[in-house]
């Protein structure tokens, strides 16, 4: 025996199909959104700093370099020899200029003498405006 | 004999929320697993001043307040200072002049943290010249 097909009673919308879209868009947002604050999270520990200023705004042509407690340079999870980060730097001022803002993300527990390497090589590059990241606040 | 079947059906302009609930509740119990909250990060701006080439070698320390950061503790113009204690002297600086510059001496062997922590301590008071210097021991 043929099944009836199942219909909607005259002028009446179905919602259903409508209401899976709108969440599967929220779902796909809320998710890619959230990519470019996944691009820093390192395994950095931050030491904390919860005097610190917070801007509002950061400068455009900054250039966060991750400094792990190995002593293991990076920038955005990419893993950097001094060398490759001399050149990244290079181009940085070539590019914006000497007020290139250049934030090092060292890890609490990373020897200064790391820290001292990046800061020589952006002093090599001729990048002399320096910030350490910490935290303000932990979540 | 057949029985005759009563179709089931939700009365007329009843919306059926079952789904929609049920749905919902997907939807929170993803986000809370899947959302981690971002931590708020600050950018503590130091100097690192250049060396001057042209400058003959002097052994006498320039005047200025000089923090050393070594890897058991700190000093304080060459003293040995507590975390207290450079806190109460930055606060008296700052009272007189909070643009006067301090000198970091870092210890290569000292952790990323100690110095955080004075900076931190610097920017509590409002001292914005701050000027860093590795030492190699």
């Amino acid at each position: 025996m043929a099944k009836k097909a199942r219909t909607l009673p005259d002028g009446e919308l179905n919602m259903t199909p409508m209401i899976d879209i709108v969440f599967q868009l929220i779902i796909f947002f809320v998710v890619t959104a959230d990519m470019a604050n996944k691009a820093n999270d390192t395994l950095v520990s931050m030491a904390m700093a919860p005097n610190g200023a917070v801007e509002e705004q950061q400068d455009p042509r900054t250039v966060t370099v991750d400094v792990d407690k190995k002593g293991k340079i990076s920038i955005a999870k990419v893993d950097l020899s001094e060398g490759q980060l001399l050149t990244i730097l290079n181009k940085a001022r070539k590019e914006s200029g000497q007020g290139t803002p250049v934030v090092i993300r060292g890890d609490e527990k990373a020897e200064h003498e790391s820290i001292r390497r990046v800061m020589d090589i952006c002093g090599k590059a001729g990048l002399w405006k320096l910030r350490f990241a910490a935290l303000k606040e932990k979540a | 004999m057949a029985k005759k079947r009563r179709k089931i059906s939700a009365p007329e302009g009843v919306l059926e929320m079952t789904p929609m609930i049920d749905v919902c509740f997907q939807l929170l119990i993803y986000f809370v697993v899947t959302i981690h909250p971002v931590d708020v990060v600050t950018n503590l701006d130091v100097f690192r001043p250049a060396p001057d080439k042209s400058a003959p070698p002097s052994d006498k320390p320039p005047q200025m307040i000089r923090v050393g950061v070594l890897k058991d503790g700190y000093t304080l113009n060459d003293r040995v200072a507590s975390t207290t204690e450079l806190e109460r002297k930055f606060q008296q600086f700052a009272s007189v002049d909070a643009s006067q510059t301090i000198m970091f001496t870092v210890s290569a062997y000292s952790t990323h943290g100690q110095l955080v922590k004075v900076l931190n301590l610097c920017s509590k008071y409002g001292l914005k010249s701050l000027s860093i210097v590795s030492a190699s021991n």
